[in-house]
């Protein structure tokens, strides 16, 4: 009897031996790791890599142009389920902008996640011993160039907050640095990426957004019209013109000339979330009621704020018009373009007092938007005056008034509507950073 | 490795051939209660056999004892064990069975394999009955029926949406991350209690604003079990009772054990319940005047007289409507139909089950159907060996329309938070719904069009092998096999028709998710029973286990679809989303309990985890349990007869909780554009060292019973500590990610949990039996290696959860003017109390209820803030104290204070309230019993919170219960029930 008990004890040891020789090591079931692109990518695996920075750059963009606009009072978010919009935003009633809040924290890291794809891809392409060097310098370039104006949006929202450069190591991230370094930082990065694109290889293809940029000489234009404006908030107006004269900058060619985000309904693509259809209610985007009466009669832009069949309200504030910059849910949003560009020419040339030059550029967008010559006083202060408000109407809702009235202490002459409302100069820097 | 499994079995159970029987005695006798009542259903056992069976209707029962006699084990539920000699010249028996009001004798499951009597637990389990569970006002789903009835328990619903889903957290907080939630285990097989999401947030954008958590409302699949087929529920609420089940135990374990056929005669069972549904509570509406109206309108003054103009035309008109009554005002006509048979013969017992519930909700058409089909089989194959197996299958299908958060004004009441009541939502005679002009959607038409579904086919089936491998006078060895499956295949659909105002823009979206669960597991264990003497025994287990996880999720997302179509490819757009989780968990454990003189018993154990979900997979984690109970009444120097029963007892154990799939890996995500696949890191930061939390719990407690034993009580105290728990904190944006994974610290629980029952009535006539218990729970972040973690809500500017160092772990903090941030409330009740009653009068009467009170613990609520913004909450225009239009005043609050959002959602709600009649004589006699009540559940509420229930969960069932975004109304019930024995 004990012996075989004895046996059957054994019996189930050995099973359970058996059972449990087997060991196992699950992967990842839901995507490819960073290690996988680090140790030695393969040239399509570095594309995915551009293509997926290039989506990811439009990721959150809509909160990054309604923290501008609303700031810069060129427009309204309504939403009925977030408060917040009409109150941090604006300053409603002692409502402060608050450092750990989605219209911070959205975009900010938006930003940053493409940063960190541009340093994956500067990383995995030095690794990658499958490519030739003219290919690793076109990857380089435009990780460079992409990560050079993902931090420029990010520091335009932080302003004298700064922002961190150095961000490759998460374990240990570079100091946060303020706003004329970075500025200096940004624009010796965009230099990098110059020298980069200089003589290389474009191993990757780009979307329909970089149409007639898409080679290396394509790039560099692109480049150097960010360099552009970074030279602009440098106040470096030599630099500009040089930089300008390296972009695509064509003072009489179309305004719509340049570099686009684009979208499309295809599967893990994006949609234009700043487009609302006209006459909405609850969740909107008004133009802000000084769009229209600020105007000139006649101008071609009153297009850009459409009226509504009735106005909509929330919280104090009203306004009869949409904001009707993307007219759907597809239309491409721009990242920099050519009416931009003169407008940059005719500052610098305003700043370096050659004056003719600026009008004759001012009258370019004039003429292009139904308007008379320019018949103001010839001085550099109405000249400053007429440039920012050509830039209002120009480049409303893409992120460029607030940004541009704290370039020329102007923030004070923005509208407040309601008693208590105020207008920020710069977002706290996120919670998470401090 | 199945194979290998079966050939092991097959091993056993031949070499494990049954010793030959020489001799037998066969018994027989009748089972009574002390009034000479019989009593059916008890169970009769031979001790350190696997031989037993169980009283007919008429209490009585017959069993051949092998050799020459050996002592029966009698037993039935909430009746004292006892134990009889029998031999041949004893083989005729009269047993009369004295009430258990302490339910000291129930016996509780200790260990995987092995079970002790409540007299002697070192833990306190709490345990639900049948009866408790089904006998008095039936809840929807089987989680609902659970609440208010587990000691330690903090139990909470998410919404009041048909089919369920519910929060079980016990014992405080467990984890912040990690699981929250308990392990269930239905007879032997781990069901898979994942809520998967419906991709609703395609259309609200929920997780676009302030918390990317997902805010879908789904509901959790432990509500596909059927309450009825439920013989009873053991809460092992802590790591100390659930340590042997390791790694998963952590959060405790529900151990539910379904009902099993009983040799003699076959039973038949009918009930049937119908009844209704109704909202708990509508919240009424602002009173409009022109006045009132034409605010509306802002500053523009075109605008103010349109709407002022529109408010006149429909009060001239009539057409001031009551939209909140139209929407969650239905009444939902509830049924329940169910089917048991059960019986067997002296080899071979079974029970078998068919119902069906279909039950509407209080929103039009929504409501929840269940069918279930259930069979249990015994077999004993010879006097040694018993199998015994159990499957189940369930078909449910859940309505559950649009609430909770969003971001788009497209929920039922985020739309009719800025709908005022005089404005026209109806369709006109063309069948065409107006566009709202006060918000994103008009909810009449999301609620006529948009389709929510939740349906789910479930297979859950167990086997259960006791085999004696050897048997002598004071030892016997068992092996005890136990494993099964659980395999569902949910279906999700969510349908926007493109007529929809707010698919205007993407013209229609069909969003269909599959998913496919198989979760495997398997214990294998060895026990051996060593008597040496009558006041010495110990119990020695070990064992293997293993669970294997496989789920896999297809999320379908199209737009631009074909009206009146519901495929996925009727559609211009199709993306596609999958998520897989795969694991594989095993473990190793020994234990041995040592009893002595009946009354001093020793548990140790200790257990063995690895886990494919860890940072290292190979690596083994321990976990110990140790504990002792000292029932000092047992004992020969205790005098006196004021304590009928006294025991001491301290129990220590340690439990883990693994890593989430997927915790040590960074990937990257498909991000394309213009058709170019590309690759966009992730935003949740892996770490590759990844660890298990780990939580230990001392526990401590006294019972005693006096007065006869009809007064009972069991205190006990906690400390539960959780080591190194598991955080997805947010790191630093300029990292790249938005949170990562660490193991970031230690929690600390301290609870108190009181339980006291009696029996202060009991006499012919009037029977009444009531228990009391009390408990309360605190915690602290005891350690904080990263600074504090805000989390679990929106912000602070609208108040949130933080995790800080020495503070509780469920504390709300938020934005308070010139303080800055600080703490505002705590979501964790002060203490929560229940009082259960069952009172048996003029003998064929039974009335039972429950009350629940949970004082204080508080809910961000963020619903009436909408309301406010919206200019729709029924007391706007009232005057607070400072004479100020409420609505106002709190909105200027906005972005300055974040004190009125956390409120406090106490509450004292009687769950349920039942009333039986049994009849007696009945004029036909295939009947053998005929039973009818009324009962109503949830229909008592006290509470101070203003929202539709302080029971509410915009998050779910994760760590952050208590935020409140325009839910699902509660409901209560009303049932109406018959119940036939044949």
């Amino acid at each position: 009897m004990k012996k075989q008990f004895i046996v059957h004890i054994y019996c189930l040891l050995a099973g359970m031996v058996l059972l449990f020789s087997c060991k196992k090591e699950i992967g990842s079931l839901n995507g490819s790791t960073i290690e996988d692109l680090l140790a030695n990518a393969s040239k399509p695996q570095l594309n995915n890599v551009v293509t997926g920075t290039e989506s990811g750059m439009r990721n959150l963009m809509d909160f990054y142009l309604d923290d501008v606009g609303m700031i810069g009072r060129e427009m309204y978010r309504f939403a009925g389920s977030e408060p917040r919009y009409t109150t941090d935003l604006l300053g409603g009633g002692t409502a402060v902008l608050d450092n750990n809040t989605f219209y911070l924290t959205n975009p900010w890291n938006g930003r940053y996640r493409v940063v960190k794809n541009c340093n994956i891809l500067i990383q995995a392409a030095t690794n990658s011993s499958l490519i030739t060097a003219e290919e690793r310098k076109g990857y380089l370039g435009f990780a460079k160039t992409i990560k050079a104006y993902q931090l420029l949006l990010n520091l335009n929202l932080t302003y004298t907050n700064g922002v961190r450069l150095e961000v490759n190591d998460p374990d240990n991230l570079g100091p946060v640095v303020g706003h004329p370094e970075s500025l200096t930082a940004i624009a010796n990065m965009l230099d990098e990426a110059k020298t980069d694109l200089t003589g290389s290889t474009i191993a990757y293809t780009l979307s329909a957004g970089f149409e007639g940029f898409k080679t290396a000489a394509g790039l560099i234009q692109f480049n150097r019209a960010l360099a552009a404006r970074v030279a602009v908030y440098r106040q470096q107006w030599a630099a500009t013109l040089t930089a300008l004269n390296e972009s695509f900058f064509d003072l009489n060619g179309a305004f719509s000339k340049g570099v686009f985000h684009v979208y499309s309904t295809g599967p893990n693509d994006q949609l234009n979330l700043t487009f609302f259809p006209q006459n909405s209610n609850g969740e909107v985007r008004l133009a802000h009621p000084s769009f229209a009466t600020d105007l000139i009669p006649g101008d071609d832009r009153i297009a850009k704020a459409t009226l509504r069949t009735s106005a909509a309200s929330l919280d104090n504030l009203t306004s009869n018009r949409d904001v009707w910059v993307y007219t759907s849910s597809t239309a491409p949003m721009p990242i920099i373009r050519n009416e931009e560009l003169i407008l940059i020419y005719a500052e610098a040339k305003i700043n370096l007092t050659q004056l003719p030059d600026a009008i004759v550029a001012l009258n370019r967008i004039r003429a292009g938007h139904n308007l008379t010559v320019y018949a103001g006083a010839v001085t550099q202060a109405a000249l400053t005056t007429e440039m920012l408000f050509q830039r209002r109407y120009s480049l409303f809702f893409e992120g460029h008034r607030w940004v541009d009235m704290r370039r020329y202490n102007r923030l004070n002459q923005l509208p407040l509507d309601r008693a208590g409302d105020d207008v920020w100069d710069k977002f706290p820097l996120p919670f998470t950073e401090n | 490795m199945r194979q290998i499994l079966k050939q092991a079995l097959l091993v056993f159970m031949t070499v494990a051939l049954p010793t030959i029987l020489w001799a037998q005695v066969p018994v027989a006798g009748t089972i009574t209660d002390a009034s000479g009542n019989a009593i059916p259903g008890a169970s009769i056992k031979l001790r350190n056999s696997n031989l037993g069976t169980s009283s007919d209707v008429n209490g009585k029962f017959s069993l051949t004892v092998p050799g020459s006699g050996g002592t029966l084990e009698i037993s039935a539920i909430s009746f004292k064990t006892q134990s009889i000699q029998v031999s041949s010249s004893n083989a005729t028996l009269s047993i009369k069975m004295s009430e258990d009001v302490g339910r000291l004798d129930e016996v509780i499951v200790t260990g995987l394999a092995t079970s002790v009597k409540r007299r002697n637990l070192a833990n306190a389990v709490a345990t639900i009955s049948n009866k408790e569970l089904t006998g008095g006002a039936p809840a929807q789903t089987l989680d609902a029926a659970m609440n208010g009835k587990v000691t330690g328990a903090y139990i909470n619903a998410n919404s009041g949406a048909p089919g369920g889903g519910i929060s079980i957290k016990l014992r405080g907080v467990t984890s912040v991350f990690g699981n929250t939630q308990p392990l269930f285990v239905v007879d032997g097989v781990f069901v898979d209690n994942t809520a998967t999401p419906a991709g609703l947030n395609t259309v609200t954008a929920a997780a676009r604003g302030g918390n990317a958590s997902n805010q879908d409302n789904p509901s959790s699949r432990i509500a596909d079990l059927r309450p009825e087929d439920i013989e009873n529920i053991e809460i092992l609420k802590g790591a100390s009772a659930a340590a042997i089940y390791g790694s998963k135990a952590a959060a405790g374990v529900v151990l539910i054990t379904t009902k099993r056929g009983k040799a003699g005669q076959t039973k038949v069972s009918f009930a049937q319940d119908l009844g209704f549904v109704k909202v708990r509570k509508l919240l009424g509406s602002r009173i409009w005047t022109a006045d009132r109206a034409e605010a509306l309108g802002g500053s523009n003054a075109a605008r103010r007289a349109a709407i002022r103009q529109e408010f006149l035309d429909a009060q001239a008109a009539g057409k001031i409507y009551d939209y909140e009554k139209e929407l969650y005002g239905e009444t939902g006509f509830t049924r329940n139909s169910s089917l048991s048979v059960s019986g067997g013969g002296e080899k071979t017992s079974f029970y078998f089950s068919a119902s069906q519930k279909d039950e509407e909700g209080i929103v039009k058409r929504t409501g929840y159907r269940n069918s279930s089909l259930r069979l249990n089989l015994d077999h004993r194959l010879n006097d040694n060996i018993k199998i015994g197996i159990s499957a189940n299958y369930i078909n449910s299908s859940a309505d559950r329309s649009l609430t909770n958060n969003d971001n788009n004004s497209v929920t039922l009441g985020v739309a009719l938070s800025s709908t005022p009541n005089f404005t026209e939502l109806h369709p006109d005679a063309l069948g065409n719904y107006p566009r709202n002009a006060f918000s994103a959607s008009n909810p009449i038409e999301t609620r006529d069009l948009v389709t929510n579904n939740e349906a789910v086919d479930r297979f859950v089936t167990g086997i259960n092998v006791d085999a004696i491998l050897q048997k002598s006078g004071k030892s016997t060895t068992r092996f005890i096999g136990r494993g099964g499956i659980d395999f569902y295949s949910l279906k999700t659909t969510a349908l926007f028709p493109n007529s929809l105002q707010f698919q205007q823009v993407v013209q229609g979206t069909n969003v269909q998710g599959f998913t496919r669960s198989l979760n495997a597991n398997y214990i294998l264990s060895l026990v051996n029973n060593f008597t040496p003497s009558e006041d010495l025994s110990f119990t020695t287990s070990a064992g293997i286990t293993q669970e294997q996880g496989d789920y896999n999720n297809l999320l379908n997302v199209a737009t631009k679809t074909v009206a009146n179509q519901t495929s996925v490819d009727q559609a211009s757009a199709l993306t596609a989303t999958q998520l897989r989780n795969k694991y594989q968990d095993n473990g190793i454990f020994v234990q041995e309990e040592v009893g002595l003189i009946d009354a001093i018993t020793l548990t140790a154990g200790v257990r063995f985890d690895k886990s494919t979900n860890n940072g290292d997979a190979n690596k083994y984690y321990a976990y110990p349990k140790a504990g002792l109970s000292w029932n000092l009444t047992n004992m020969s120097f205790w005098k006196g007869d004021f304590f009928n029963n006294l025991k001491i007892r301290a129990a220590y154990g340690q439990a883990g909780n693994f890593p989430a799939f997927g915790s040590k890996f960074t990937t990257m995500n498909i991000f394309n554009i213009d058709g170019t696949i590309g690759l966009l890191v992730s935003t949740l930061r892996g770490s590759p060292n990844i660890a298990p939390e780990r939580t230990s719990e001392l526990e401590a407690g006294i019972d005693f019973s006096v007065l006869n034993s009809r007064l009972n009580f069991e205190i006990s105290v906690y400390e539960k500590r959780i080591k190194d728990f598991l955080l997805q904190r947010p790191t630093p944006g300029s990292t790249g990610f938005s949170n990562e994974w660490v193991n970031a610290g230690n929690i600390r629980n301290r609870g108190l949990e009181i339980s006291v029952n009696a029996q202060p009535v009991s006499n012919k006539d009037v029977r009444w039996n009531t228990t009391v218990n009390f408990w309360l729970n605190r915690s602290r972040v005891t350690r904080l290696d990263i600074v504090p973690v805000v989390l679990g809500a929106f912000g602070n500017t609208l108040s949130t959860f933080m995790i800080e160092e020495g503070k509780t772990a469920t504390q709300i903090v938020g934005i308070d003017g010139a303080n800055g941030v600080v703490k505002l409330g705590d979501s964790e009740p002060r203490f929560q109390m229940n009082w259960f009653n069952e009172v048996t009068f003029l003998k064929n009467f039974s009335l039972r209820w429950l009350f629940h009170w949970k004082h204080k613990g508080d809910v961000i609520n963020l619903s009436q803030l909408l309301t406010d913004l919206g200019s729709t909450t029924p007391d706007y225009d009232d005057l607070d104290k400072d004479g100020n239009a409420k609505g106002p005043a709190r909105i200027a609050q906005v972005g300055t204070s974040a004190r009125h959002f956390v409120q406090d959602a106490g509450y004292l709600r009687l769950r349920e309230v039942a009333l039986y009649y049994t009849f007696g004589k009945l004029p036909i006699n295939f009947v053998k019993n005929l039973r009818v009540g009324v009962s109503a559940n949830n229909y008592f509420t006290s509470t101070k919170y203003v929202n539709y229930d302080p029971e509410v969960s915009n998050f779910g069932t994760g760590f952050s219960t208590g935020v409140d975004v325009m839910p699902f109304p509660a409901s209560k019930r009303a049932t109406f029930h018959v119940l036939v024995d044949f």
